[in-house]
């Protein structure tokens, strides 16, 4: 169906007319009802039918992050003058409940066919406020949001006249645009009530057996042997100090015994296509060999839980590799784990160990031009979170176990934040661990001891500048060195590039907001589970699975998908087949071309899926024909918003001149 | 949203607590279809976050952030919200909770208040605004604030001169002088605690003598002067109304410390004071700001990159212990510090105008004495399940966000979505086995 046919009454039913006459049968008739279509379009732009709308305007103060720079009554005043605005009104917050409320009360009373709201960033409002003229009645589509906080009060906050007149040409833009707007309805997409959640550490496992004790499918892929991810051979883990294979073992048995959960272990997933509520993904085995199938299936939603990777020092960062006696914690804890329960000496390579020391943030909170980047050229400039409890209670155990051995601990920061984390400190302290305190500017140096003095004085020195005594510079020679190593973003390039997905400055995979969605990627039906997204202990990666599995089974909980209409329309009375939209479109599977008929004839035309259109806007620009455009962002609508911007308004008085587009 | 009910009423979950976790934690299972009733005692749902001004890590502003949450759960058609009501005890039998509840006095009838304000604006007796942490003044009767849920007016008996002007204006006969308090029980299958958290007493460490200035203050007063529709619209000092040109923030003054009997981190205080400071530096662009601190824990998603950014604007961030605050006869505040990083005076005395205390979080509510739920030793509610960090030692009974331990708002959002999974399967499964057997 065309789309333009949907602007307005008077131009639905000429249109009506005009195809009821015009057969259109060969080549020639074709091209000339395409020009007279372009043509009539253009015309009905310029007449727009601004008697008939009436539009209200709603000018939020937002507390005084708008008002205190824009001068917010002026803006209604002046927006007040603009043809089709019925009523203009300032209010402290727009999106509380009030101010929500005087929005769907006037669309019953004052009879309004369009909204305009000026507020924050649409990231944060749009929705709101479509829900808002949903309740009064009218179709949500017929709603702009104009962003005067993030892009007139906060941009031109020394210029209050300029910061205004801008709110009043961005107002009169989307009134502009809403002069050409048409009703749209969210598009229903078919939902497979089943998720595939890649990764089965705790967060991959946790997420699954939340589903489906829900009622919900789940095909859980690991693509090591075993389920447990890094807390295999972890130990006992901070602060429930029960075993970390207890905790794994425990969900296993969860997800091993669901008959809803299918678990492939040593297998990954190759291929990802499809949208919201109807992913379809194929699932190999690691080895090729391997007797198993490749599995392609359909999903609904996908969780990723694919955890992180530890960090691993370079070669030579605090003398890692080049002396055997410095370790990092998952190498330390593996230590740890192999001595004998009798056991009363800790050795190391047949040494007795009488003195170690414990390096914080050794890959974490990296400073500029202080330490070196990392092969990609960045720095891992984030807190890993979980390394100042887990060196806490390695060095705590030290102490209990073997009394005899001295340990020194080196910290920029004691981040022992969590429930329960506090007492690993105040215990350690207790104990008699030292602790050293540098600057993160300062890093200790390490050195290797010379050859005949390693047996006496440790086989590493650490030279430190230590603020806990006045920045007095301490050197202080060890047998083994461990570095808290930190966390580092898995390698899942491959999935990143497949699906698309965003990741941050971090590396991380990155959610759409970190509090209204905190769970969710930009890549719709795709959440996020775990140590994925970032550093997490235990209990948050737990929480985190819980969170995403929740938000599936919200989305499953409908029969079908919801999608904001804002994809590609293709106009079949202009489009000539000639494949330049689907050339230039970068989203496999949105765009394509198809036989049909078209006038009595068998020809290809550009097809639009609307589970992958993104509405990038890339297929309007290349088309000659003007036959494809973005439902609810339309070519003639950015022309009217152009026009609203650019019209001149000295004053008050001329304001009126805004919409005088001709 | 809909607050006359009875006992008749049997929702599928309640919800003790309209903070963040708790509308939070009713999206999550109304999203589902399941019904819900969140109980919330103040006068707005909210909780804390609310009153915020604006919310590291991303600087948002708060109400911005918490307006389209509690909008969208009074708006829902699963979700029925009761304010101004108290959750007292919950008995649990055969797998049922049966949560008492104390609807408290509004005076005003909520079936027929439209929330016009013409009582507020009518009334003339004011008191210190506990919203705005007691610096603006409120009117006896009054919508609590200007973004509350719900927008009804509530007459606060205590500073009520009892004129009867408000009953005069109100246009629909919604004032009722002669409202007692209700109780009321409704039975339930799921319930999930969201009751939050409290700051210890500003007093709580002598050697501070908050008691003694009013330019002491508390950080959630700073978080008023810093929103952008605060009590004075700017950051002034409570004391005498001048611009501070010198601001200390004291860290940990209420947390690891064994001998006020908070011996753990709250773990928000590093975080909130390097954004006040940030918005101060934003606002008092002349004003010297120092953070004194044992450690800086900024360890979200983020949030040592946020540290690092405070520290290239410049606020002055001192090892240091403070051991004492002295209020001086001009005013100013004298801080008596143990700097381990300045060998020349590891003791200095430094001066301020206004000083900010961490306060340390405590427990909002301590639902051990009245209902199943058990506390641990730190007071806030016990988890003990490895692998469910939402569930209590009580069946059916699951906890959210801060009153399971102090926490910021992203992971308190984390948090209130899985324990509406874990109630969710919870009520999936007993329905299950109800039908087979
Ligand atoms: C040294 C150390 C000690 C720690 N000690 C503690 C502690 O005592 N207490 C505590 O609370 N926290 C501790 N933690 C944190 C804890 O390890 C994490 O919170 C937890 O392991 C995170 O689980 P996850 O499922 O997110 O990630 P992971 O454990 O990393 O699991 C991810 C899983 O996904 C799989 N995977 C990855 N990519 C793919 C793919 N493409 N396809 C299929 N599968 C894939 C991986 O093989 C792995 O099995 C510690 C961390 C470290 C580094
Ligand atoms: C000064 C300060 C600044 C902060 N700044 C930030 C920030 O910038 N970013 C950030 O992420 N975090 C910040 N935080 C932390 C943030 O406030 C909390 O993470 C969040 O508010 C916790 O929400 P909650 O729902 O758990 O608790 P609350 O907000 O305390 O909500 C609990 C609710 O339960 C109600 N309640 C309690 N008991 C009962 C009962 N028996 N019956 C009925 N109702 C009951 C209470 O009235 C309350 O409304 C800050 C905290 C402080 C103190």
């Amino acid at each position: 169906m065309s789309e333009k046919n949907e602007n307005g009454l008077r131009r639905q039913d000429e249109e009506a007319q005009l195809e009821c006459g015009e057969p259109g049968r060969d080549e020639a008739a074709r091209v000339e009802r395409a020009m007279e279509a372009a043509r009539r379009q253009e015309a009905a732009e310029h007449q727009p039918e601004e008697e008939k709308l009436r539009i209200g305007v709603y000018i939020c103060r937002c507390g005084g992050n708008i008002s205190d720079v824009v001068d917010v009554e002026r803006v209604a005043e002046t927006v007040r003058l603009i043809p089709g605005v019925a009523t203009a009104k300032v209010h402290t917050f727009v999106c509380s409940d009030p101010g929500q409320q005087t929005i769907s009360n006037d669309i019953l009373e004052e009879n309004l066919d369009r909204v305009v709201v000026a507020s924050c960033s649409p990231f944060l409002h749009e929705q709101t406020f479509r829900g808002a003229v949903a309740r009064g009645g009218m179709n949500p589509y017929l709603y702009e949001h104009v962003n005067i906080r993030e892009q007139a009060s906060w941009a031109h906050k020394h210029d209050p006249a300029g910061a205004t007149d801008k709110a009043i040409r961005m107002i009169a833009a989307a009134v502009g645009k809403l002069h050409h707007a048409a009703p749209l309805e969210q598009i229903k997409l078919p939902n497979h009530r089943r998720a595939l959640v890649i990764g089965g550490g705790i967060a991959g496992m946790k997420a699954a057996a939340d589903l489906a004790g829900r009622g919900i499918r789940v095909l859980l892929v690991e693509v090591s042997e075993r389920l447990g991810g890094r807390l295999n051979e972890r130990g006992a883990v901070y602060p429930s100090e029960r075993s970390g294979d207890e905790l794994v073992a425990d969900l296993e048995r969860r997800v091993r015994r669901d008959p809803n959960i299918e678990v492939l272990v040593s297998s990954q997933v190759t291929a990802v296509s499809g949208f919201i509520g109807n992913f379809k993904v194929q699932v190999q085995p690691v080895r090729p060999d391997a007797k198993a199938r490749v599995i392609d299936t359909t999903v609904g939603a996908i969780v990723m839980a694919t955890g992180f990777r530890p960090y691993v020092p370079r070669n030579g960062e605090f003398l890692y590799k080049n002396e055997p006696c410095v370790v990092t914690m998952p190498e330390f804890i593996q230590l740890m784990r192999s001595v004998k329960p009798d056991a009363r000496t800790l050795t190391f390579g047949k040494r007795e160990i009488r003195k170690i020391a414990f390096l914080h943030c050794v890959g974490s909170r990296q400073l500029d031009g202080v330490h070196e980047p990392q092969p990609d050229g960045k720095l891992n400039t984030y807190c890993s979170r979980t390394c100042c409890t887990t060196i806490l209670q390695q060095a705590l155990t030290v102490r209990e176990r073997f009394p005899q051995i001295e340990v020194f601990d080196f910290y920029r920061d004691i981040r022992t934040y969590g429930r329960g984390e506090e007492a690993y400190y105040t215990e350690a302290s207790k104990s008699g661990v030292v602790f050293f305190r540098y600057n993160g500017e300062e890093p200790p140096r390490v050195e290797s001891a010379p050859a005949g003095r390693r047996a006496r004085d440790g086989a590493v020195s650490i030279t430190v500048k230590d603020t806990l005594t006045w920045g007095e510079e301490l050197t202080l020679g060890v047998d083994m060195l461990v570095l808290g190593t930190g966390m580092t973003p898995g390698p899942i390039e491959d999935l990143i590039g497949q699906m698309k997905l965003p990741t941050g400055e971090d590396g991380f995979l990155q959610e759409v907001h970190p509090k209204l969605r905190p769970v969710e990627l930009s890549v719709n039906g795709v959440l996020l589970a775990g140590t994925a997204q970032g550093p997490m202990n235990i209990q948050e990666t737990l929480a985190a699975a819980g969170a995403a599995a929740v938000k599936a089974a919200a989305m499953f909980a409908k029969d079908n998908v919801e999608l904001n209409p804002y994809v590609a329309a293709v106009d079949l009375d202009l489009c000539r087949g000639e494949a330049q939209c689907v050339t230039q479109c970068d989203y496999d599977g949105a765009l394509t071309m198809v036989p049909m008929e078209v006038g009595g004839e068998m020809v290809e035309r550009a097809q639009v899926n609307a589970g992958l259109c993104v509405g990038c806007g890339a297929c309007v620009a290349v088309c000659p024909h003007r036959a494809i455009d973005l439902n609810g962002w339309r070519l003639d609508q950015y022309e009217a918003m152009v026009d609203g911007i650019a019209a001149d308004i000295p004053g008050h008085e001329c304001a009126a001149d805004l919409v005088s587009i001709h | 949203m809909n607050t006359q009910i009875d006992s008749s009423f049997t929702p599928d979950a309640l919800v003790v607590g309209g903070g963040i976790a708790g509308l939070q934690s009713a999206l999550d299972l109304a999203d589902q279809g399941l019904k819900v009733l969140v109980v919330e005692r103040q006068a707005s749902i909210g909780g804390h976050m609310i009153a915020l001004s604006k919310v590291f890590p991303t600087l948002d502003c708060a109400s911005c952030i918490t307006t389209p949450k509690m909008s969208a759960a009074a708006h829902h058609e699963n979700i029925t919200i009761l304010t101004s009501t108290e959750v007292e005890a919950i008995e649990s039998a055969g797998g049922v909770h049966h949560v008492k509840l104390l609807q408290k006095p509004t005076y005003v009838n909520f079936d027929k208040c439209i929330g016009c304000r013409l009582c507020e604006y009518a009334c003339d007796t004011e008191y210190p605004d506990p919203f705005e942490e007691g610096l603006g003044a409120v009117k006896a009767i009054a919508v609590p604030f200007t973004n509350a849920i719900p927008q009804k007016a509530v007459l606060n008996a205590e500073h009520c001169s009892t004129c009867g002007t408000c009953a005069r204006v109100c246009p629909t006969d919604a004032i009722e002088f002669d409202q007692q308090p209700r109780r009321l029980t409704i039975a339930t299958d799921a319930v999930i605690v969201a009751s939050g958290f409290k700051l210890n007493s500003i007093t709580v460490k002598p050697q501070y003598n908050a008691q003694r200035s009013q330019d002491i203050i508390s950080p959630l007063t700073l978080e008023r002067l810093l929103a952008p529709h605060g009590p004075y619209g700017r950051v002034l000092r409570p004391s005498d109304g001048k611009i501070p040109g010198s601001i200390a923030f004291v860290q940990c003054a209420g947390s690891r410390d064994e001998s006020i009997g908070v011996p753990y981190c709250s773990r928000v205080c590093c975080m909130y004071s390097i954004k006040q400071a940030m918005l101060l530096s934003g606002a008092l662009p002349l004003a010297d700001i120092t953070i004194y601190y044992m450690d800086i824990r900024a360890f979200g998603k983020g949030y040592e990159q946020f540290f690092q950014n405070a520290k290239a604007m410049g606020i002055n961030f001192v090892r240091g212990k403070v051991a004492r605050i002295d209020p001086l006869d001009g005013g100013d505040l004298s801080l008596h510090v143990e700097n381990t990083e300045e060998a020349e005076n590891p003791i200095a005395e430094r001066r301020h105008d206004l000083v900010v205390l961490a306060q340390g979080m405590i427990p909002g509510w301590n639902p051990a004495a009245a209902t199943p739920v058990a506390c641990a030793a730190d007071g806030f509610v016990a988890t003990t399940s490895l692998t469910a960090p939402t569930a209590t030692v009580a069946p059916g009974i699951f906890v959210a966000g801060t009153a399971a331990g102090p926490k910021d708002i992203v992971d308190t959002i984390a948090e209130a979505g899985a324990a509406a999974m874990q109630a969710s399967q919870y009520l999936f499964q007993k329905r299950a086995e109800a039908l087979v057997g």
